[in-house]
């Protein structure tokens, strides 16, 4: 029985259960209160979903509570504002408060709740559309015709009172079109358009905001159709253009006749002839060579403060006033550093004077305090600028070209000219290209061929004056160049062709000499090459170095100097190269030899293997044989 | 010659005088300069002093507004600080028209002082205000500087105010009724939920209150200036 009892109740349940899902009815869904809204400012108006109502009739109400009460009220309307709705009047709505507001749904099986919302009217304010929007074309006489569109504030807000500021937007589009064009009014109910296109059908519409509230939606369409002959004159805007455009031509009509040629030179630059600055080829002419090349002088080119830094050094022959090679003794330089300036003044005119003074190099591990055989001038000239490479004492070519001196000469002439190595003060030499030019002008002997030969190097004398700055890959290549040059324009001339005479050759290391005068009987005066380990920070790899000098590798019987040539420099063909043949030991001379104290006596010579590219000597060895 | 040197007296004379009866219009044609500070006889129009007062109400109502959505966006989502900030205003105290009515109701000079009342109910606050957001942690800057604003302009609107009350009703010494603000402590609370319910209640007050200001402002401009056309 009781059994029975239980199960029955239990089955009668189930029973009810199973009946009340099956029919769906449960208790109702939440609502939700999704919209509250003010459109004036002194009443509003709150919207709510509901939720699912189980299938069952559900009633909905609503109930606030005002911040500052604590009693909780009910929608004092639920009419006005449509279904699931409620509507605050004037006497039910206060400003700057908060209302609490939760709507309830009930129905058979129970009732649900909405989430409380929070509302203060103040921050609800969105007004209902602008009314009476009016449109209107006017054309007056004397003036252009425009398009003239009115409109009201909607009803409901008081602006007159001052208790709702309302802001105002129009927006217009020919019928067919796809955008809006928008325009905002401000605070003004009326609004003027200008720019209509005839015979279009206008679409026109407005719509408000108050001063910190929400815009309003739009009003509805207001159309207008524009006549065919609404005509939009802008004769004034084609008469500025006109204007405009005349003035313009004007001035260029001025500016041109005012700055043609200028104009002209500057659109269609003149090609430039070959020129060299300051050269003045009537000088060449009238052979006078020292302002000619005095002209070519080092000031620019290449600038003395790079003549230290020249890689290159250039075998200076001067031929002027047929001096000898070899100044007094009293030239002799007191000691490293000594610019050449003081001999000449300027140190890079281009001229070679009487007072550069031979130079043989002495051994480059002799002590620097030994009387070297050599000036270098031009060393010493590049002593000044310690990182220079040429600062050094010849000492490792002293005395080879010692050795080789005798064999220099070219000509054959007098083995006198040899002291004219040893001398000590062989004007300094000029590392410079005019320095070359010079020697191959003055051993060519003749204003003619000396111009012909400037001519030709005077390029590559140019192109060298940039790459001296550059440093020593770039002057090195630059005058691999220039001496592939005129190597190959002085081919034909001298060869020195080494003779096997070479006096007292020790077993040294080549080393370069530097030719830095020769006389018009044909005597070299050589340089020692700066060594450039002595001392100064590297500015190039030696081997970029080396391809300056010419080295000498032996001296010929006949008094010629074997040079070596550069392994890189394809062109120095004529050149025999035994680039590690034992540079002949000069004897040292020291009566014939003023060797200026060099600076930096380099320890360790750096060997100038590979020959150089300086094929100066060869080109004034020609004119000498 | 003669002729030439009597016309040009005559040319210059007709400059100087030219020149002179210019000064003249010019000096009173001209409109009257804008007060400087201090100044006692300054004759502004009270059309000037309300549209000035509007404006700042208007820009003072803006800041708070945007100062109030930015903190309520950074520090107070989720946290329902809205639920705990019912009647939690110090300016609750003033009596203060609740809707349009009540406040066209008002005679002026009483809705006039009531405006001087909650400015200067606001001027301790928003000096500590500006002071706690510079020591927030991380102090945003579009919160601390609408903050630095408000202050500051907060400070010439009472003075335009002052300035409106002299012409309206001059020579009525008002009793400087405002509401003392206490609200210090919680702003310098070191339990963050407190100290950051106390900063948003006190910007959720300001602007309320602004608007009430602004409101209140444009009516009586309405009135006063317009007799209620506007």
């Amino acid at each position: 029985m009781k059994e029975n009892a239980a199960s029955t109740v239990v089955f009668i349940l189930l029973l009810f259960l199973n009946t009340n899902l099956l029919n769906g009815q449960s208790l109702p869904g939440k609502p939700e209160i999704f919209k509250c809204r003010s459109p004036e400012k002194e009443t509003f108006t709150c919207w709510w979903k509901p939720g699912a109502d189980g299938r069952l009739p559900t009633n909905y109400t609503l109930t606030y509570r005002k911040e500052g009460e604590t009693f909780t009220h009910e929608c004092p309307d639920y009419k006005t504002g449509g279904p699931n709705s409620c509507y605050f009047n004037k006497k039910h709505t206060s400003i700057w408060t908060i209302y609490i507001i939760t709507v309830n749904a009930t129905n058979q099986m129970g009732s649900s709740s909405s989430d409380p919302r929070y509302v203060d009217v103040t921050y609800i304010v969105e007004p209902d559309p602008p009314v009476n929007l009016t449109l209107e074309l006017k054309q007056p006489e004397d003036s252009k015709p425009y398009l003239w569109i009115k409109w009201f504030p909607p009803t409901l807000v008081d602006v007159r009172s001052g208790w709702l500021t309302l802001q105002y937007e129009i927006r217009l589009k020919p019928e067919k079109a796809a955008e809006w064009e928008t325009h905002f009014a401000g605070q003004q109910t009326q609004f003027k358009i200008l720019s209509l296109y005839p015979g279009q059908k206008y679409l026109v519409q407005v719509h408000c905001k108050p001063d910190h509230g929400f815009w309003s939606e739009w009003s509805p369409e207001s159309s207008i159709q524009i006549p065919n002959d609404f005509s939009m004159k802008d004769a004034t805007v084609w008469i500025f253009v006109a204007v405009l455009s005349a003035v313009i031509c004007l001035i260029m009509v001025w500016a041109v006749a005012l700055k043609g040629y200028s104009m002209v030179t500057c659109i269609l630059p003149p090609v430039p002839g070959p020129k060299i600055k300051g050269f003045d080829t009537h000088l060449l002419e009238k052979g006078k060579s020292e302002e000619l090349l005095s002209a070519l002088g080092c000031q620019d080119f290449p600038p003395t403060s790079d003549c230290e830094d020249l890689l290159v050094e250039f075998l200076e022959v001067d031929d002027s006033e047929g001096q000898q090679l070899m100044p007094a003794h009293s030239k002799e330089h007191p000691g490293r550093g000594v610019r050449p300036t003081h001999l000449d003044p300027d140190s890079d005119s281009g001229r070679g004077s009487c007072d550069s003074p031979s130079l043989l190099s002495e051994k480059c591990d002799e002590p620097r305090a030994n009387p070297s055989k050599f000036h270098t001038p031009e060393g010493l000239e590049k002593a000044e600028k310690p990182e220079t490479n040429v600062t050094q004492p010849q000492d490792p070519q002293s005395t080879s070209v010692e050795g080789k001196i005798p064999s220099f000469h070219a000509s054959g002439s007098q083995s006198s000219t040899w002291p004219l190595l040893q001398s000590p003060s062989l004007p300094y030499p000029r590392s410079s290209y005019h320095s070359v030019a010079d020697v191959c002008k003055l051993g060519l002997g003749t204003p003619g061929a000396a111009s012909a030969l400037l001519d030709e190097t005077d390029t590559h004398a140019l192109k060298p004056s940039q790459t001296i700055e550059t440093g020593g890959e770039g002057k090195a290549a630059e005058q691999r160049e220039s001496e592939s040059f005129r190597s190959k324009t002085d081919q034909d001339a001298a060869r020195l062709l080494p003779q096997d005479k070479t006096p007292s050759i020790s077993a040294r290391p080549l080393e370069y000499v530097e030719i830095h005068k020769v006389s018009k009987d044909g005597a070299l005066a050589l340089l020692p090459k700066p060594n450039e380990n002595s001392g100064w920070a590297e500015k190039t790899s030696t081997p970029e170095t080396s391809k300056e000098y010419s080295k000498v590798s032996r001296v010929m019987d006949n008094n010629i100097l074997v040079l070596v040539q550069d392994r890189r420099a394809q062109d120095l063909a004529p050149f025999e190269e035994p680039a590690k043949e034992a540079p002949p030991s000069l004897p040292q001379n020291p009566a014939e030899v003023d060797l200026a104290s060099f600076p930096a006596a380099p320890s360790n010579c750096r060997l100038q293997l590979g020959g150089l590219d300086y094929l100066h000597p060869t080109g004034f060895m020609h004119s000498f044989q | 010659m003669d002729s030439k040197g009597s016309s040009q007296k005559a040319g210059s004379l007709l400059l100087l005088l030219l020149l002179v009866s210019n000064l003249l219009l010019c000096k009173s044609v001209a409109s009257l300069p804008i007060c400087p500070s201090g100044a006692v006889n300054c004759q502004v129009s009270l059309r000037d002093l309300f549209d000035r007062a509007v404006i700042l109400s208007h820009y003072i109502h803006n800041l708070s507004s945007e100062m109030f959505n930015e903190f309520d966006k950074r520090y107070a989502q989720g946290r329902g600080f809205i639920t705990k900030a019912i009647n939690s205003c110090h300016t609750s105290s003033l009596s203060t028209p609740e809707d349009k009515e009540q406040a066209q109701q008002v005679h002026h000079e009483v809705l006039l002082s009531v405006i001087l009342g909650v400015l200067r109910s606001w001027n301790d606050p928003l000096y500590h205000l500006v002071t706690e957001v510079r020591g927030m942690q991380e102090a945003p800057d579009a919160i601390l500087s609408r903050a630095i604003e408000i202050e500051e302009q907060n400070k010439r609107l009472l003075e335009g105010m002052e300035k409106i009350v002299g012409q309206v009703h001059p020579g009525v010494k008002e009793n400087e009724v405002y509401s003392v603000w206490s609200g210090l402590p919680s702003l310098q609370m070191a339990d963050e939920d407190t100290r950051l319910f106390a900063f948003y209640n006190l910007l959720h007050c300001l602007r309320r209150d602004s608007h009430k200001i602004d409101s209140y402002l444009k009516l009586l401009k309405c009135r006063i200036i317009y007799d209620s056309n506007c």
